[in-house]
């Protein structure tokens, strides 16, 4: 943790040498952090495009949050029944298969096509996103528990509603959260491009429109906020991973 | 180690059940076939085993004989291909409580507490909390687990682990006791204290158990009845007899050596099993 | 197998649906969800003639090029990269947090900021690709040498090798099918960040094919896109699965990149 800040802090001194004393790059390029920053409050307080920072800051999460929420209820339980059943996975597992290796983002235009440029193309192409991991990780969460222990369970008279619940349910758990974790990322990656192509608000669109009329400060001041959004997901998810399974003693790949 | 406290599972101490009662557990006409890649295994011939309440009946037999199918058969979690599992003369029906279970690897849910893992049998068939609490309170005091209720199972030793998986399937006041060799992952050390420990709950709680092992000498040391099995397919070859209060019982596993009876029924089982791990 | 029978059962059965709500009945309008016939159709009309610039392989070979670009480059700087990150521990404390800091911005993010530097052209998607593959690159190589057993060094250690010697003949190779994975991973991502990089900006490339599908109202145009993305990125993923199992056949079972 103090290792990230003291290295922000370097880069932050490399960029100003850089673009100040050193000169060595026009501003148009690359403007000044003091520049940078004058730009980060103008934003925040004057609409930009139509709204101020943060509603375009609420109106980028509010669609990644919907899509990767949506995702989640339709990929955890599918995966969960797809491990239990196997019957289901040899249905839907090879329409997956078939339709995985197309990028979430391929399907905008069609999306557009269908459903105009509105918040629902955005939010069916994120939702793409991330049902991959919700689903694949619920799949091998589910497969992941011992059959020992379900065995176990039902030596001890438990039903089988308790024991997915009390059994699979809790042991796969942490397994879950990580899938949880990789599918928002998924997510905000797809929205990010998403709203380069197919939206009248938010930060990707911010950005977008910023490049073409060659204002760099406000792309950095987009490209900055994505980033700490990012940052601050990812440590929610680990924040959620820890409260709810203490018990896993090793936490994983980080994000 | 402590004495429980006034609760006993079954009636009484040693009341030899009547003799036209049926027995306990009884497997009539037991055999299993799986259907591998390779065609048909049998893994069990046609076996016929009563064990009667209140009795330690320990099998034994060589590596791959279908000691442990017998166990998954007896204990409901599958189906023979023929013949049929009788507790009290009644078909037995799917696994349950009745017939609790000690595996070999311990089967702790590793995302409960030691105190949950073992109320998990109580709290599945919904008793009320104060009672879950008394017979928790009550086994942790038993297996000598009181200072581990709030511990992981990662966090536990392999013999604490099966301490706490006897305490489970315990707690549950089954009828009958399967324990598929338990002491099987456990290091030497570790597994002799076990088996002094079961050996001296067992003189005073009076549980009917059924005991999966392949080390003829626990065999003898536990069981008032030793089932020797054949090589595959497993049917029973012989059983014999042991006497219930032998004066070796409960004491060290090594002094059982210095007993004459002892040896000899070691002896006696130890060439039945060699006969079979040797025979063609 | 049943698992066989009841997969292609379904996607037979799905297939047929398909036919019969489209050019049997017509229940659905091609603009919406065009057969699959004329999907094979449009298919082959773009291999015979070119469409918005190129024939389908004209496209298709502007996107495997720029993409087998910023994946070169993503490997070549990325996996020495890792090694060293693993391996120099001062490196590691300079450089590593910047690097994890610039992690969390995701590719398409810059993309405008390089239009910005670059203008659209090849440069730009070739950037973007680079951007997507370089962290698996460079994570899965790092983690591949940190996994390392240090008695292996010991014993090269021991037997007289110096530091760089151990690095090239011990570590490497053993590190090797972990960084294999990463470049798998990596060349998926970048695979998908190209295709989303030309929707953008392009004026080739499958990604690029798709958006003028869009822009000239045929939904035909768009399917044939999809699916050659789909097949191609499968396809690699497999041959360099292949490739894996002759080139590193010391490979541990755990190499499942997904």
């Amino acid at each position: 943790m103090l290792i990230a800040i003291v290295g922000s802090a370097a880069l932050v001194l490399a960029w100003w040498i850089v673009t100040g004393p050193a000169a060595l790059v026009a501003p148009l390029y690359l403007p000044p952090p003091a520049e940078v920053l004058a730009t980060f409050g103008r934003m925040a307080r004057e609409p930009y495009l139509g709204s101020t920072l943060w509603a375009h800051v609420y109106a980028s999460l509010s669609i990644v949050l919907l899509g990767w929420l949506l995702a989640g209820a339709v990929g955890l339980p599918l995966g969960v029944a797809m491990a239990w059943w196997p019957r289901l996975r040899w249905i839907v597992f090879p329409l997956f298969q078939l339709v995985r290796p197309v990028p979430p983002l391929a399907w905008i235009p069609l999306a557009i096509i269908w459903l105009g440029i509105g918040d629902g193309a955005r939010v069916s192409v994120v939702f793409i996103a991330a049902l991959v991991p919700w689903l694949m990780n619920s799949m091998q969460a589910v497969y992941s528990v011992d059959a020992l222990l379900v065995s176990a369970a039902r030596t001890l008279g438990a039903s089988n509603r308790q024991i997915l619940v009390r059994v699979v349910g809790r042991t796969a758990l942490p397994t879950l959260v990580a899938g949880a974790r990789i599918a928002l990322g998924n997510a905000w990656t797809t929205l990010i491009a998403a709203e380069l192509l197919a939206a009248s608000a938010g930060l990707g669109y911010v950005a977008l429109n910023a490049s073409r009329t060659l204002e760099t400060g406000v792309l950095l001041v987009a490209m900055g906020v994505i980033g700490l959004l990012g940052v601050l997901m990812s440590a929610a998810m680990r924040v959620a991973t820890r409260v709810l399974a203490p018990w896993s003693t090793k936490g994983g790949a980080s994000a | 180690m402590a004495k429980p406290r006034g609760v006993v599972t079954t009636a009484g101490p040693t009341a030899p059940a009547a003799v036209n009662a049926p027995p306990k557990m009884e497997l009539r006409g037991i055999a299993k076939t799986f259907s591998t890649r390779n065609g048909p295994v049998e893994a069990l011939g046609r076996c016929d085993l009563a064990v009667r309440k209140g009795e330690f009946v320990t099998v034994v037999g060589p590596s791959g004989c279908g000691k442990s199918t017998l166990m998954t058969i007896a204990a409901g979690l599958d189906d023979p291909s023929e013949g049929e599992v009788l507790v009290d003369g009644a078909p037995a029906g799917r696994a349950g409580p009745r017939r609790s279970v000690v595996f070999q690897k311990f089967a702790l849910f590793p995302s409960e507490t030691v105190a949950q893992n073992i109320e998990f049998g109580l709290t599945v068939a919904g008793l009320p909390r104060p009672e879950r609490e008394a017979r928790l309170v009550e086994q942790l005091a038993i297996m000598n687990l009181e200072q581990f209720r709030n511990a992981y199972p990662h966090e536990l030793s392999g013999g604490m682990q099966q301490r706490v998986a006897i305490a489970r399937a315990l707690v549950v006041r089954p009828e009958i006791l399967l324990m598929d060799e338990p002491f099987g992952a456990l290091d030497a050390q570790t597994r002799s204290v076990l088996q002094e420990e079961v050996s001296r709950l067992r003189r005073v709680m009076d549980y009917t158990v059924l005991f999966i092992t392949h080390s003829v000498e626990e065999a003898v040391y536990l069981g008032d009845r030793v089932v020797v099995m054949s090589r595959r397919p497993g049917r029973i070859k012989k059983e014999i007899a042991v006497a219930r209060d032998a004066a070796w019982r409960g004491g060290e596993i090594e002094a059982a050596s210095d007993h004459a009876d002892f040896n000899d029924a070691r002896r006696e089982v130890w060439e039945l099993v060699r006969e079979e791990i040797v025979r063609q | 197998m049943p698992a066989l029978a009841w997969g292609a059962g379904t996607l037979a059965a799905l297939l047929a649906v398909w036919l019969v709500a489209t050019s049997v009945t017509g229940l659905v309008p091609a603009r919406v969800l065009p057969s699959p016939v004329a999907i094979v159709q449009r298919a082959v009309a773009l291999v015979a003639a070119p469409f918005s610039g190129a024939t389908l392989e004209g496209h298709a070979l502007a996107s495997l090029t720029r993409w087998a670009i910023g994946v070169a480059c993503a490997i070549v700087v990325g996996i020495p990269f890792g090694i060293l990150l693993a391996w120099l521990p001062p490196v590691r404390v300079a450089v590593g947090p910047v690097f994890e800091l610039l992690r969390f911005i995701p590719p398409f993010a810059w993309v405008p900021i390089a239009v910005l530097w670059f203008g659209a052209s090849t440069t730009t998607q070739a950037l973007v690709v680079f951007i997507a593959a370089f962290p698996a690159c460079v994570i899965n190589a790092q983690l591949g040498v940190s996994q390392v057993d240090p008695i292996l060094q010991r014993a090269a250690q021991v037997l007289g090798a110096g530091s760089l010697t151990t690095l090239r003949r011990v570590v490497v190779p053993v590190a090797a099918p972990s960084a294999f994975t990463g470049v798998r991973i990596a060349v998926s991502n970048g695979w998908m960040a190209l295709v989303g990089a030309e929707l953008i900006v392009g004026k080739q490339g499958l990604g690029f094919l798709i958006s003028q599908g869009q822009n000239n109202d045929s939904v035909a145009t768009i399917f044939v896109g999809i699916i050659a993305i789909g097949v191609l990125g499968a396809a690699i993923d497999v041959m360099l699965q292949r490739l894996q199992a002759r080139l590193l056949p010391w490979t541990p079972a755990l190499a499942q990149a997904r």
